[in-house]
């Protein structure tokens, strides 16, 4: 049937919406755009006699068109859908992607991942006074300004905003600014102790 | 000058009555955002007071950094690492029975308070007044040399040189209170009479001094428990709530546990423990309007049984291992095993019953098996005192029900667990993890993982007196040693661990013994700790019979060391427990005889 293909596309998009994104299905991508083709030089064919005047054409004419406009929606929802992931990305873990993330990306889609994280760094070092504004800090609004953190490998020495060092040292635990520890948190350096 | 000095020292202590927190605090404003050092040591006391102390720096907003530290080597190189740029020290039971100055050469604007349950308090933190605070009881501080009797003016390190040095820590005088030291003293080649009278004068003094200072340090002992005096800390600010409580409470209850205190002390400490448990917990049960939810941490002050974890176990597994029963009954022997079971059938408890696990137990006969057992004591001739002692439990939620007595053998049992793969610190963590209350599989895990430590123990117990001779009376103490490749003895690594070892063998020996002195004979037990390193850990602990809870096995040790020559490592905060080469046991042993007899 039309348009199975490109629904297994979106399926998958779907699943992967929970966990880390999957490498890009060119294959499938390919089949469907084949088809697409199929369809197109098909309905081609038949456009040309319909006008020569067969006019039993026409439905099937119709039901084609639906389905290279369907499969084309599905196309474009399934990038669309990845790049959603990858901006979203950007805002999580900043402008370097984890490597299990990287890896499954095309290169394309590398391209506008460093153009995004371009524009926004960007705009955020233009907003907010001189030192610019760190947007993808607090997205949620914080319930507190400091929190106990626990550090989870041996990190070295950290300098604070304020001028002082603090040790990270494997086992040791810190009451520090979030806005501090939060990507070391993100990272994996530190856990965040929750009562 | 000197004349000064005492009362500039009773001073203080009036002052530190009202208790530092408030300059505490001043001084954590002061350099607003300055990071504060909190160093603990590992123990539950510790521990407890530690959690204490983060709620409250938590709640003024002041930054931390919080590392444990397993000994004096840890607690060095802890300091030396974490030191920059920071300002005030906070010493969790640890730090109070050295010079803190001497050992850690730190910089002039470091502040030091110390909250170390350890005594005696080393002379030089005392009289420290700069450089270090002691967060204690002034009433505890107790029999402390006078500062004319172990400082004087006169006593210039040049000229100490030229004394022999008996004792290590009189070594020198501490740099912080005498600012007026002037250049060395040159003997003068006339040798007239002044001098000579004034030499001899010295001489006697420096004598009187190294006798006071002996006596003042001869005995190892404990005072109020940091959590405790953390929790003070806590009401005096208005910050206290029913789980800083507890956790005080399982400070006070752990140094019963592990006989750091004596019985009457325990009693005082729960006396004010438990008003202030009626005071938080004060809701009536018919005040229908001001019933709190289940979720909510309660305290109840009861007097419980004294059988280890028995609410996790069964009956019968908890009478077979807990101390007292099992030496009451005798139950390394068949008669002992038989005696118990009589004791059961008296009581008119089925087996079966005592053998499935105790929440599974008949409701009827699990609300009466107190009653029963008191109803027993006579023919019995048990020590009520002993198997009954006031104390808490807690409760929060349905199922979640602990007393305090099993919240620190778990807690202890986690902190000194022997997986291969995890770092004391990591067992520190996991420890602290215990105390939390949203984590309760945490708690489980480490109850079952004390149940098998105290089945160690008790196999321990089992073995040492089914072999005979396998503890030996040495005249004035006895000793046993844990063989090495026992299936077990990875648990008996562990100070704590191996004191509980201790404790328990020499009071099961004590009751088995026809060694009438055996009652009164303190106990030191070695076990195999590193086989890499050839090392083993010995611990001393005091005699069945004493109830002072003094220990003078930490000098004893030191000395003993020093006649016979031998390399030993008193790195644990608590001095009766050391590590010695396994080479060096027998001589080390032959010393300490001698010099106990």
């Amino acid at each position: 049937m039309f348009g199975e293909k490109a629904l297994e596309l979106v399926k998958e998009l779907q699943r992967s919406k929970t966990g880390t994104i999957s490498a890009i299905n060119e294959d499938v991508m390919r089949q469907v755009l084949e088809e697409m083709r199929a369809l197109f030089e098909q309905n081609q064919r038949d456009v040309t006699l319909a006008l020569a005047g067969e006019q039993l054409l026409f439905s099937a004419i119709q039901i084609r068109h639906s389905a290279l406009e369907r499969n084309k929606r599905c196309l474009l929802a399934y990038l669309a859908g990845r790049l959603n992931y990858v901006r979203e990305t950007r805002w999580q873990f900043g402008s370097v992607l984890p490597a299990e993330v990287k890896q499954n990306l095309s290169e394309p889609e590398l391209q506008w991942f460093n153009k995004y994280s371009k524009c926004l760094a960007n705009y955020m070092s233009s907003i907010g006074g001189h030192g610019g504004l760190d947007l993808t800090q607090d997205v949620k609004p914080p319930k507190t300004l400091y929190i106990e953190v626990r550090c989870l490998t041996d990190h070295g020495e950290f300098e604070t905003q304020d001028g002082s060092i603090v040790l990270l040292k494997k086992n040791s635990q810190h009451f520090m600014l979030r806005s501090e520890c939060e990507h070391l948190v993100r990272q994996g350096f530190l856990e965040h102790i929750v009562h | 000058m000197t004349g000064g000095r005492p009362c500039a020292v009773c001073m203080y202590y009036t002052r530190r009555e009202r208790c530092h927190w408030p300059t505490l605090k001043e001084e954590f404003f002061k350099g607003m955002c300055q990071r504060v050092l909190v160093l603990v040591a590992f123990d539950v006391d510790a521990l407890c007071a530690c959690k204490i102390l983060q709620y409250l720096f938590q709640c003024d907003h002041i930054l931390y950094t919080i590392v444990p530290v397993s000994g004096r080597e840890d607690f060095e190189r802890a300091f030396v690492a974490h030191s920059e740029g920071i300002r005030h020290v906070i010493l969790v039971n640890c730090g109070a029975t050295d010079d803190i100055i001497e050992m850690l050469q730190p910089e002039d604007n470091i502040t030091f308070f110390v909250c170390d349950s350890h005594r005696p308090v080393d002379v030089h933190n005392i009289y420290n007044q700069v450089q270090v605070k002691l967060l204690m009881r002034p009433d505890e501080l107790h029999d402390v040399p006078q500062f004319d009797e172990v400082f004087s003016d006169d006593d210039e390190e040049p000229e100490e040189a030229d004394d022999v040095c008996e004792e290590p820590e009189e070594a020198d005088d501490d740099s912080g209170n005498d600012s007026d030291t002037s250049g060395p003293v040159r003997k003068k080649k006339r040798v007239d009479e002044q001098t000579l009278e004034k030499e001899r004068e010295k001489r006697l003094w420096r004598e009187a001094r190294n006798k006071r200072i002996f006596e003042y340090t001869e005995f190892s002992g404990f005072g109020t428990s940091a959590a405790l005096l953390m929790f003070e800390i806590a009401w005096k600010m208005s910050k206290d709530t029913n789980d800083l409580l507890w956790l005080a409470i399982l400070g006070v209850t752990s140094q019963y546990a592990n006989r750091q205190v004596e019985r009457d002390k325990y009693i005082e400490d729960i006396g004010q423990l438990q008003s202030h448990v009626s005071r938080l917990n004060n809701r009536s049960e018919d005040d229908s309007e001001n019933i709190i939810s289940v979720n909510c941490l309660k305290i109840t002050f009861e007097s419980e049984l004294q059988l280890t974890m028995y609410r996790h176990w069964s009956l019968f597994e908890s009478l077979c291992h807990s101390d007292y029963t099992f030496c009451k009954f005798k139950m390394w022997s068949m008669k002992g095993k038989k005696r118990l079971h009589e004791f059961l059938a008296d009581m008119g408890l089925p087996l079966v019953q005592c053998r499935q696990r105790f929440a599974a137990m008949d409701m009827s006969l699990k609300e009466t098996v107190k009653d029963m057992i008191s109803k027993q004591t006579e023919k019995y001739s048990i020590d009520e005192q002993k198997l009954f002692l006031p104390s808490f439990h807690v409760q929060f939620g349905f199922k979640n029900k602990f007393c305090a007595m099993d919240a620190v053998l778990a807690c202890e049992a986690m902190l000194e667990s022997v997986s291969a793969n995890l770092t004391p610190s990591d067992n520190f963590l996991k420890a602290g993890d215990v105390l939390n209350r949203s984590k309760t599989e945490c708690m489980e895990k480490a109850l079952s993982q004390a149940k098998m430590q105290l089945q160690a123990i008790v196999h321990q117990v089992q073995t040492f007196i089914d072999m005979k001779h396998q503890v030996i009376c040495a005249g004035p103490f006895l000793y046993a040693f844990v063989t090495e490749g026992t299936p077990d003895a990875s648990f008996f690594s562990k100070p704590t661990c191996l004191c509980h070892l201790a404790q328990f063998t020499l009071d099961a020996y004590s009751t088995m013994s026809h060694n009438k002195r055996a009652q009164n004979l303190p106990l030191v037990l070695g076990a195999p700790q590193d086989a890499d390193l050839g090392t083993m850990l010995v611990v001393g602990v005091p005699p069945a019979s004493d109830t002072s809870r003094k220990n003078f096995f930490g000098k004893a040790f030191e000395q003993a060391a020093i006649t016979s020559n031998t390399q030993m490592m008193q790195d644990n905060f608590d001095s009766n427990v050391i590590m010695l080469k396994m080479d060096d046991k027998s001589k080390f042993f032959d010393a300490l005889i001698s010099l106990l007899q």
